[in-house]
């Protein structure tokens, strides 16, 4: 009997296996082993192993500064995280109480979780555009600026444009996963601490944040993953310009595959992508459920 | 104290609605100017008449029907095949207990770290040697093999909800295993399975890298591919842009607005407790 279920079972796996083996394991394999050949297109007759050098091309590389790629991909992951979080937090905080028309209001806020990143990156080209941008406009209209701002084409303000692109498109996705967590928080909960006299800010960072952490922690690890891995709004909006300035890991992937043809070196930042985010989540796991020990 | 604690609650309800509104208003508004209006100061908020030329130019000049339909087709399909894989998967990791289950999820999950550029050009290698470029039954198994993972983690949430003492209950009075899931377990996890239809519909049909790379001629496009070249391409203004990128969101938003609910408790009950 329990044979024969036990095959029941793995039948069921085997489309996914297969699936996922050939077309995903085998392939990043491939892509793993590419990050220490020499791999380019217009040299595939020679292709062969050459140590570590992709990775010393790409640290070393003149043309892109390495290191402000690294500060890039820092400041585009931690600013857009922080702030997609708060303002996420903030909403389903809002929300969290039935008000007339939430069922609607909650459709027209979390809609833009449903959209393109790759859209939303154009739009918010068009809007942030030096000449016909609204953006300028209505800063010169409530008189924060009097001359109109290039946000994508000077390099002071490029990444910060991009990032605020990010973080619009990130907001519901915390909404949405904040709001059912903070919704199956146990009212009795509350009742006890009001009666305690415990004010507002009280309650919410000594009850409903300890309650909803797994959710917390969760969520910002996805998104992290998801964030160092889409490079499509920056794409969009600088294609990593001007002059480097929205430059992260993943557009310079992108960089040397379409204008480098350089798989190698593109693998080679692969690699490193994969093995930040490894590392990450391995330290963000122990970290935050040795906090959850000690509490 | 209360009512200035309740007007102050609406003000910021307000102000997240206009900041989640204003770039979707935008993008409609100057796809319904004509192309003058749009490079010309004042910038209006409003255009002064409604304008559908830059659609009519958009279906009229480039094959966007024909984008739509392969989006279309593309996305329906590979939603569907990932669901119907990663539902057996999930199935099948929720209620046989083995060994390597831990492994197995942990292996799933890794997905979610690749770079897809990493991944692109072996997967291109691999097409080409079997002469499957510039085809859409490629998208589709790559956008099936794309969603497979994160379908499968979210099915095993559900099936996970549901005791097993109803398939055991179904055993006892005669059912076989197999029809114990389809006739009991499967119309308990409706919900699930919608949501995580809609979810992979929306991934694939907003796809982008791989189908520029795997795509080159015109009939074969999705319409993140036209938007794409439409970057790059001389003349095409703002306008038309602005009329293909409305014409991209419509979908996804549809299947959002009628299966939000199924999405949202997917995406909750089915990623976060699982």
């Amino acid at each position: 009997m329990r044979n024969k279920n036990s095959k029941f079972f793995l039948i069921m796996l085997i489309p996914t296996f297969i699936s996922v083996i050939l077309l995903t394991y085998i392939p990043i394999s491939k892509g793993l082993i590419m990050a220490f050949q020499n791999y380019n297109l217009y040299d595939l007759s020679n292709i062969h192993f050459i140590g570590f050098k992709n990775f010393q091309e790409v640290f070393s590389d003149t043309s892109f500064n390495f290191l402000q790629i690294l500060l890039n991909t820092f400041l585009w992951v931690i600013g857009s995280l922080f702030f997609q979080f708060v303002l996420g937090f903030v909403l389903a905080l809002l929300m969290t109480k039935p008000f007339k028309g939430r069922g609607l209001y909650s459709g027209l806020v979390f809609y833009p979780w449903a959209l393109s990143a790759f859209a939303i990156g154009l739009i918010w080209a068009w809007m942030f555009n030096g000449q016909f941008g609204i953006i300028n406009d209505i800063l010169k209209k409530i008189g924060l600026i009097h001359q109109n701002i290039g946000f994508l084409s000077d390099p002071k303000y490029a990444l910060l444009s991009v990032i605020i692109a990010n973080i619009w498109c990130g907001i519901p996705f915390f909404a949405i996963m904040l709001l059912a967590a903070l919704q199956s928080v146990p009212s009795e909960i509350y009742e006890a601490a009001e009666i305690d006299g415990a004010g507002y800010f009280k309650r919410l960072f000594h009850i409903t944040i300890p309650y909803i952490k797994p959710t917390i922690i969760n969520t910002t690890l996805l998104r992290t993953i998801w964030i160092m891995n889409s490079p499509e709004i920056i794409y969009a909006m600088t294609s990593g310009g001007p002059a480097n300035s929205t430059n992260i890991l993943a557009t310079q992937m992108i960089s040397k595959i379409y204008n480098f043809y350089d798989y190698g070196q593109s693998s080679a930042i692969g690699v490193m992508i994969m093995g930040i985010l490894i590392v990450y989540t391995i330290i963000y796991l122990k970290i935050t459920s040795l906090k959850e020990f000690s509490l | 104290m209360k009512i200035i604690g309740k007007f102050l609650k609406f003000i910021a309800l307000m102000m997240f609605l206009i900041l989640a509104l204003v770039p979707l208003y935008w993008v409609i508004i100057t796809s319904l100017k004509n192309s003058k209006e749009i490079y010309t100061f004042p910038i209006k908020y409003l255009p002064e008449l409604i304008s559908f030329e830059s659609y009519r130019k958009l279906f009229a000049f480039t094959n966007f029907a024909i984008y739509f339909k392969n989006s279309l087709t593309v996305a329906l399909i590979a939603s569907f095949g990932a669901l119907l894989i990663s539902m057996f998967s999930g199935y099948a990791i929720s209620r046989y207990s083995f060994k390597f289950k831990k492994y197995i999820l942990l292996s799933l999950f890794f997905t979610q770290m690749i770079p897809i550029f990493m991944v692109m050009v072996p997967l291109y290698e691999m097409f080409s040697k079997v002469r499957m470029l510039d085809k859409l039954i490629t998208l589709i198994i790559l956008y099936t093999n794309m969603m497979i993972p994160f379908s499968t983690i979210m099915a095993k949430a559900f099936f996970d909800r549901i005791p097993v003492s109803l398939e055991e209950a179904a055993e006892i009075d005669g059912c076989s295993k197999q029809q114990a899931l389809f006739k009991i377990v499967l119309p308990l996890t409706l919900p699930g399975l919608a949501a995580i239809f809609s979810f992979s519909f929306i991934n694939t049909w907003n796809e982008l890298f791989l189908a520029v790379m795997f795509i080159n001629s015109d009939a074969k496009m999705t319409i993140p591919v036209a938007l794409n070249s439409f970057v790059s391409k001389m003349g095409v203004g703002w306008e038309l842009m602005s009329a293909g990128i409305v014409i991209a969101l419509l979908p996804t938003i549809i299947v959002f607005a009628f299966a939000q609910r199924y999405i949202v408790s997917g995406l909750t009950e089915g990623v976060i407790k699982g």
